[in-house]
């Protein structure tokens, strides 16, 4: 049956006849006050609403809806009619009446196919966001990075620079002859690797084996990794490693990349009731992942830049593996660096024999060996 | 009650005293709210959550539609598009709130090592922004009787008081949480409006105060007291602590059996008031029914997880311990706890959604006394709605109610 707002003779209409007045069967509401009103309803060219023998209102039969009411009770709002305005009822026969004659009762009420609607369109939603976070972030962290002013950069990294610092713990070491060597060590490595980005590196007194690149081109040798090498090759190539971070600008597309997966994962989905766990997790594994490709890039740099200076980059993977041994866990895919093992099996194909002179003299090595005994 | 009507009902120059005073009724149809939660839970999983909002306004229709007052039930306007045209809108509006914030906590660490820490307050209290929002919203999405609620006043002025009384409460070490409670109940309620009829709140801090003492002398002496004893003597301590955590729910439910009372009987709408019989053991059960299944989902996921751990250690683990190691790397491994993970989720929600929401809305609403409605007859409808902006911000922060 279709909607006939104007049908002025229905000829198909079950057990209340067309014109026929129905017993007080519905409570009317006009939407202007909450006076109850207790009205009569006749179905003839639309719904008409009578209290008193006095005709309130007429609601043709296609403009009539259903609005949300309480069980056995059929509530009805009217398209034409002021927003608010409601009728009820409760009368079996009543309802069957309305249901006869208003086709278009059920038009907003969602269906199987509404549904489905939804799914569909949240999995679409769902594929683009996994897709823009898998692929769409790093591609414009990349893109972006090189547009980002180093003058913020530097500002992220003196922000950065108070925190790690009270994390680390230590001080600068500022041996004089040590420096020397520092500086020369860095300098040669800048040379071999065409860094045109200002750099600002230091040996810190921390015991932790470990180097660390900030934003800006701050960049720390802690002493225990110092402390942990054999030779001016290993630490040089530790060196080459961070000042790669700095050359590919990774600090930066780092925020790039860690704003914008906070923002997908934990606005978009920041309510998926609860499975806060589950986001965590899937951003750690996304953070790591990028994270990894990036350790990847400043692995090759630094091979490549001991390949110019003619030293092998063996020594670092040996440093690293004598550092944390073997790595492989059940949770090496949230690791935030290559498995140690497979830095070292890069390194080891990627070895040639020395053919360029020795980055420090002993003197110098020693120096710089004793930078924090100052 | 429409169908015994009496003539002289019809007459409007005439109009029947009501009752001085009814209840609210609260139509118990458990089972269809408990498989609209199921379904809604199962489509939640399926559509990576943005189910919600369907789901949250077929619940809110639900326990509308089912509440009535003097035998006219209210309804929920509110639609499942609004709420997702307000998030979205509170995404784009978040977008460069999170930046601001972002580039704000860089400049406060230049300056000072872990300066940035206060800017959390901001977030405290854009949360309570959201939360002044999102009341309004589901407020002026509610009809009774054909005439809509309405609510004015402002979401940052509201903040702003959240953000002074959540001080005082701090500095007092709780003692003043009942006055903040209450003045932030007025000041929502003074906003409030049933068409013409003007809402208030009339409950005091020292009302709640005076019902609650005994909570709020003994918080700050079992919050102290215990971890001391632990420390000073642990055998006794621990069995105290195991004694302080199995009555904690039944402490918890009188006292706020207590607060709906006192917030229930400070309501009015024009003249007209309500009144609250609510009981502790209204609360207990349902408190201890979802710590029952809370412990019961959280069996059921270890034995999940371990399961999956043994059937891929099974089929992909060899016998050496690396490859075992390796096998538990498995994509297969990860998904399986990670969907289990997420299905005794959705199941804890729903059982949250039947128990503390469904159930404590019924005993809440049964509860209730309606004094003077007919203070209420004849109020003219007024205000306009609003957009669900609130809501959205308030789920992108995850802080949606009911």
């Amino acid at each position: 049956m279709d909607a006939r707002p104007d049908a002025t003779t229905e000829t198909t209409v079950p057990p209340p006849a067309v014109g026929e007045t129905l017993a007080p069967a519905a409570v009317y509401f006009d939407g202007k006050t909450n006076r109850k009103r207790q009205v009569t309803l006749r179905f003839a060219g639309g719904i008409e609403i009578i209290e008193d023998d006095r005709i309130l209102d007429i609601w043709p039969f296609g403009e009539v809806r259903r609005a949300d009411g309480p069980p056995n009770m059929l509530r009805l709002a009217c398209v034409t009619a002021l927003p608010l305005a409601r009728l009820e009822i409760a009368d079996q026969r009543t309802k069957a009446a309305v249901l006869a004659h208003c086709a278009a009762i059920d038009t907003v009420e969602r269906t199987r196919s509404n549904t489905l609607r939804i799914v569909f369109w949240s999995v679409a939603a769902f594929c683009s966001i996994v897709g823009l976070a898998m692929f769409g972030i790093p591609y414009a962290a990349d893109r972006l990075a090189p547009i980002v002013p180093v003058s913020w950069e530097k500002r992220m990294g003196d922000a950065a620079d108070g925190q790690i610092r009270t994390m680390l713990g230590g001080k600068l070491c500022t041996g004089a002859e040590g420096q020397a060597a520092f500086t020369a060590l860095v300098d040669k490595i800048r040379e071999a690797g065409e860094l045109d980005l200002p750099t600002d590196a230091h040996v810190l007194s921390s015991e932790i084996p470990n180097a660390l690149a900030l934003p800006g081109g701050r960049v720390y040798m802690l002493d225990g990794l110092l402390q942990k090498a054999n030779s001016p090759d290993e630490i040089a190539a530790i060196i080459a490693h961070e000042l790669g971070h700095v050359k590919h600008r990774d600090n930066v597309k780092r925020v790039i990349q860690t704003g914008g997966t906070s923002f997908l994962f934990g606005l978009l989905f920041g309510d998926v009731s609860g499975a806060g766990a589950v986001i965590f997790v899937s951003r750690q594994l996304l953070d790591a992942s990028y994270s990894r490709d990036a350790e990847h890039d400043a692995d090759t740099y630094a091979v490549d830049v001991m390949h110019r200076l003619g030293r092998s980059p063996l020594p670092m993977g040996e440093l690293l593996f004598r550092i944390t041994g073997k790595e492989k866990s059940p949770f090496s895919i949230f690791a935030s660096h290559p498995l140690t093992e497979n830095r070292l099996e890069d390194m080891k194909k990627a070895h040639r024999p020395n053919t360029g002179p020795a980055l420090l003299t002993d003197a110098q090595w020693r120096a710089l060996k004793n930078i924090c005994k100052g | 009650m429409n169908d015994v009507l009496t003539p002289q009902l019809l007459s409007p120059e005439l109009p029947p005293a009501p009752p001085a005073s009814s209840r609210i009724e609260f139509t118990n149809e458990r089972p269809v709210f408990r498989r609209l939660a199921m379904r809604g839970a199962m489509l939640e999983l399926i559509t990576v959550g943005f189910y919600r909002f369907w789901l949250a306004t077929d619940m809110r229709r639900h326990l509308w539609s089912h509440t009535a007052v003097e035998g006219d039930a209210p309804e929920y306007t509110g639609t499942a598009r609004e709420l997702l045209i307000g998030f979205l809108f509170a995404l784009a509006i978040l977008m460069p709130i999170y930046g601001a914030y972002f580039l704000l906590g860089i400049e406060a660490e230049r300056l000072q090592t872990f300066a940035g820490t206060p800017l959390a307050l901001f977030y405290y209290l854009f949360i309570q922004f959201a939360i002044y929002r999102a009341r309004r919203y589901r407020l002026t999405r509610t009809v009774w009787r054909g005439v809509r609620f309405t609510m004015g006043g402002s979401g940052i002025n509201y903040a702003l008081r959240v953000g002074l009384w959540t001080l005082l409460a701090l500095i007092t070490v709780g003692f003043a949480m009942p006055w903040r409670q209450a003045a932030l109940e007025r000041y929502k309620m003074r906003n409030t409006a049933y068409g013409s009829l003007q809402g208030r709140f009339e409950g005091t801090g020292g009302g709640l105060f005076k019902r609650s003492y005994w909570m709020w002398v003994s918080l700050p002496i079992v919050l102290i007291g215990v971890p001391v004893l632990i420390v000073q003597s642990p055998g006794v301590g621990v069995t105290v602590l195991g004694f302080v955590m199995l009555v904690f729910p039944f402490v918890y439910a009188a006292f706020k059996a207590v607060e709906w009372r006192w917030w229930v009987s400070g309501i009015r709408f024009g003249d007209v008031r309500f009144e609250s019989e609510l009981g502790s053991e209204d609360l207990i059960g349902l408190y201890w029914k979802v710590i029952g299944w809370a412990v019961l989902l959280s069996v059921l996921l270890s034995m999940w997880i371990g399961g999956v751990t043994g059937i891929i250690y099974a089929v992909f683990g060899g016998s050496s311990a690396e490859a075992a190691m390796q096998a538990m790397q498995q994509p297969f491994a990860l998904a399986g706890i990670g969907i289990g993970y997420l299905a005794s989720v959705l199941a804890f929600w729903t059982v949250m959604r039947i128990y503390l929401i469904h159930d404590l809305w019924g005993r809440v609403a049964n509860s209730v006394t309606v004094h003077n409605l007919a203070a209420a007859v004849d109020v003219a409808e007024q205000g306009q709605t609003v957009n669900a902006l609130g809501e959205g911000l308030a789920d992108s922060l995850d802080i949606g109610g009911f």
